[in-house]
């Protein structure tokens, strides 16, 4: 700064010098600096999609869309109440309006852009470009759910002062508008992460083309699905909601919606992820994280009729296992296959990252990718969970049901582990029979299993259908290997229609006997030890966490000052 | 050209590379080093696994066996550390819609994990280098293709790589954006980067790179610096010789050798074709000056990295 300006800064005495900032730019300064701090350190998806979005057509008009149809709601509205407007509880009439122009880019657009967004990536060659930067495949994914989480707050804040409007109309309390905003915004989320996964998974044009039409029906039906049920919610009002009951269930929902979203999260990034990456010990992290919570819920609920004093507790605890059965069956099932079907041969970034020490090994060994650890993982998970309904089944009491007995219960556990056991234990060896002469991949291996099943549910019932003298005799025990069929008679009527007495010796004798042939190589891979990393990553390490000797004593602070 | 290499560490390493997509093998067994500081040019028919191998090298794609190291670091089990290290343009420009060049740059500035005056200075210094500074706002869709080469050019070098992996990068471009391009691959080069480059143009290449590797059909046929690997394919040269007097005693001397062919006299210089490297040249100089014929001026054409190519590749596709 020159002299001149200097002296004529001084000469200006008190008053406002030209050039400084105002008191309210002072003040301004510092959460100026911390925007801009958090602007940098954002996820820089987030950042880009941002921009984009904000100068997008796309976006645009659909804003647009969606103030006029805020607008037209509004009049069509208050011209069908009339003059009722002024004594008449018609919030819920403008609410359901409202509500309807809001799902259909919450539910429809938001989730279609976060599929279109990473699909995009890859059909504009510049998905490549991104992947070899230093951005993480999580990350990738978490800036593009945020980025559909920032659309979808743009919107919210388009549509808000009419959702406000209609709490002046009177009809509708704050807690239901909660209600139904928090329930759209996690569909919307929820929706958004599925669509994720699917471009995650989509990566060929062909298959793009043929999912996004498959995708936009879907969410086509999930958005008519969540304005019929908003609609509910708005006429009911906020009275069910007092009850203890229901905020039970929004717990029990929203458990599983968290452990759904943290899984399929984990999917959408292992999809993208660099090959060599352990792609498989998150996803077996999160089954575990449902697996506990699954059991928590019904410990809770079982508690629950225990302790009522209905006099039905029994007979819901017994229905209760069942439908806990069918679920972790099904489920199992499903990601067993999945996981059975993994590459048997772990690369050395991921043996280096296996567990080392004794309790490691005999702990988390079973979350070691590879398809022997998964088999066992699945079958010890659901080992786990028929075996706590064993357990509750001993306590539940004498059920008064004509069908649900203790004993159909018990078979119906014990054979449920035997299906799923047994058949994914011998696809798991057809797909490493088939590896030794053929590339089988993921997909594949699924496949494998789907047949499998399908052979041997389809098989018995196409002998018995076409045959004279069996056609018409109903369940027989040609049908062991069916587990659809068995299981279903097995619930509807009573375990003497299955000759439960024969099926529980057999079935679970195959599976254990599966499971014994499966353990050889299963056994191998849970040899697996932790490789030391190579000496050049061992160098960089050292180079860049160099430890700090503290002072021994104050007066070597004293030396280092001088 | 200094064989740079003599006294550096490589900073790319190709060990026993193999890459099958099917049946087809797209890269067999290659083995090669580029050091530090070094411009490599990777030459090749298209389909010989030029492509193949960057892309395993950019941590894009995986070998089937062998392995590929950037400064040491296995491109397999640690490509988050080699990307730290390497910046892979390739021959394509992948395009983000409604979106400038800065924002482009800073995006990618943003993903390399580069913050604040780091980004900044960062994204100055790669349009400054790229000479993009001028068009700052312009939405990439608009950009020409020599700009959108150098833009690219400008977001592989974004975090400051020790590694440029460039995959054709003049390809399309007019005379002028080819020459800018190649200064600033010079300029990259005399900033200590060590930079492979494929082209098809191979005397852009014999100019800026300080050695080369020759593939064909996913095999590396030779590498080295071009008079290298001429001096080891060359078993012919054309020769051209001028002596004081007696030109026809030559020319009789000459046809009765049978190491030489195709004698002729051209604006007053002998030529003829010699079966022989260099050191049957020095030879057949020494016996043509034992035998009395004063020899003024004798050379051998040198051969350029187009004949070395020509010679080395046998055409195959496949």
């Amino acid at each position: 700064m020159s002299t001149v300006v200097q002296a004529e800064i001084l000469d200006a005495g008190e008053g406002p010098i030209e050039g400084e900032p105002s008191r309210w730019a002072r003040a301004w300064r510092p959460v100026e600096d911390w925007l801009i701090a958090l602007v940098d350190r954002a996820n820089p998806i987030l950042v880009k999609e941002t921009r984009q979005a904000l100068k997008s057509r796309q976006f645009v008009i659909t804003f647009l869309v969606v103030l006029v149809a805020c607008w037209i709601v509004s009049f069509i509205g208050i011209a069908w109440i009339g003059p009722e407007i002024y004594w008449a509880a018609a919030g819920p009439t403008l609410l359901k309006g409202y509500y309807v122009v809001l799902a259909i880019p919450l539910a429809l657009i938001v989730p279609f852009s976060a599929f279109r967004s990473l699909a995009a990536e890859q059909e504009e060659q510049t998905y490549e470009l991104l992947s070899i930067t230093t951005l993480s495949s999580r990350k990738i994914i978490t800036g593009k759910l945020a980025s559909a989480a920032v659309q979808m707050v743009v919107y919210l804040c388009a549509v808000s002062p009419c959702i406000a409007f209609t709490f002046l109309l009177r009809g509708v309390d704050a807690m239901t508008i909660s209600v139904v905003l928090a329930g759209m915004v996690l569909g919307s989320m929820g929706l958004s992460m599925i669509s994720l996964l699917i471009g995650a998974m989509a990566r060929l044009r062909g298959t793009q083309v043929v999912t996004s039409v498959i995708l936009i029906l879907g969410l086509a039906l999930a958005c008519v699905g969540g304005i019929a049920l908003g609609w509910m919610i708005i006429q009911s009002g906020s009275g069910f909601m007092r009850e203890e009951e229901f905020w039970i269930v929004i717990s029990v929902m929203l458990t599983f919606y968290i452990t759904f979203f943290g899984l399929f999260h984990s999917a959408a990034a292992a999809q993208i992820a660099f090959v060599s990456e352990n792609r498989s010990t998150p996803l077996r992290r999160w089954m575990m994280v449902q697996q506990a919570c699954f059991c928590g819920w019904m410990a809770a609920g079982i508690y629950y009729e225990l302790s009522s004093t209905s006099g039905n507790g029994a007979n819901n605890i017994g229905e209760a296992l069942v439908a806990a059965t069918v679920f972790a069956t099904g489920y199992w099932a499903v990601m067993g296959a999945l996981l059975t079907g993994e590459w048997p041969l772990l690369s050395r970034r991921v043996q280096r990252s296996l567990p080392q020490s004794t309790l490691g090994r005999t702990t988390l060994s079973l979350f070691n990718p590879g398809p022997g650890t998964g088999y066992l993982f699945a079958a010890s998970n659901l080992t786990m969970l028929i075996a706590v309904g064993l357990i509750l089944l001993v306590f539940r009491g004498p059920a008064t049901g004509r069908f649900v007995t203790t004993e159909s219960i018990a078979c119906l556990l014990v054979l449920s582990w035997s299906y799923v056991v047994g058949y994914l234990g011998v696809g798991r060896l057809i797909t490493v029979l088939l590896r030794r002469w053929i590339f089988v991949p993921l997909t594949a291996a699924f496949l494998v299993q789907i047949l499998l099943v399908m052979v041997g549910s389809f098989t018995p019932l196409v002998i018995q259908m076409t045959s004279r003298q069996l056609r018409n005799q109903g369940y027989s025990l040609l049908q062991i290997s069916n587990p659809f069929w068995t299981l279903y008679e097995l619930v509807n009527r009573g375990s003497s229609s299955v000759q439960a007495e024969v099926l529980v010796w057999i079935v679970p004798a195959a599976a254990v006997a599966v499971l014994l042939l499966n353990m050889r190589s299963v056994a191998t891979e849970l040899m697996h030890h932790r490789v030391a990393p190579p000496v050049r990553v061992l160098e960089e390490e050292a180079a860049l966490h160099v430890p700090v000797v503290k002072p021994s004593n104050p007066w070597e602070i004293e030396e280092d000052d001088h | 050209m200094v064989a740079v290499h003599q006294q550096r560490r490589p900073l790319i390493e190709l060990r026993h590379l193999h890459r099958y997509f099917g049946p087809t093998k797209a890269v067999y067994d290659m083995s090669f080093e580029v050091y530090a500081g070094e411009v490599f040019g990777y030459i090749g028919p298209n389909g010989a696994g030029k492509t193949t191998s960057m892309r395993i090298l950019a941590t894009l794609d995986e070998p089937t066996y062998g392995d590929a190291l950037v400064d040491g670091f296995s491109v397999v089990d640690d490509p988050d550390r080699v990307r730290r290290r390497l910046g892979f343009m390739p021959d394509y420009f992948g395009t983000y819609q409604n979106m400038n060049v800065v924002e482009y740059l800073d995006f990618f500035a943003r993903a390399y994990g580069l913050h604040s005056m780091q980004r900044r200075s960062a994204i100055d210094y790669a349009m400054e280098f790229t000479l993009l500074d001028q068009l700052a706002d312009k939405p990439i869709n608009g950009l020409s293709k020599g700009m959108k080469q150098r833009l690219s050019l400008g977001r592989t070098m974004i975090h400051d790589p020790a590694v440029l992996i460039l995959d054709e990068p003049a390809a399309g471009l007019d005379p002028r954006a080819r020459i800018e391009l190649r200064e600033m691959i010079g300029r990259l080069a005399e900033n200590g980067k060590t930079v492979l480059i494929s082209s098809h143009i191979l005397t852009e290449l014999a100019e800026m790179c300080h050695r080369v590797g020759i593939i064909e059909r996913g095999h590396l046929l030779a590498v080295g610096t071009v008079e290298e690997i001429s001096s080891r394919t060359q078993t012919r040269s054309e020769v051209r010789l001028r002596v004081l007097r007696d030109v026809e005693g030559l020319m009789n001397y000459l046809r009765q050798r049978d190491d030489v062919r195709d004698v002729a006299v051209r604006q007053g210089h002998v030529t003829m074709t010699h079966d022989g490297g260099p050191e049957e040249q020095a030879a057949l100089l020494r016996q043509i000056v034992d035998s009395g014929f004063e020899v003024v001026e004798f050379a051998s054409k040198a051969k350029s990295l187009e004949d070395v190519f020509m010679t080395v590749t046998a055409g195959l596709v496949q």
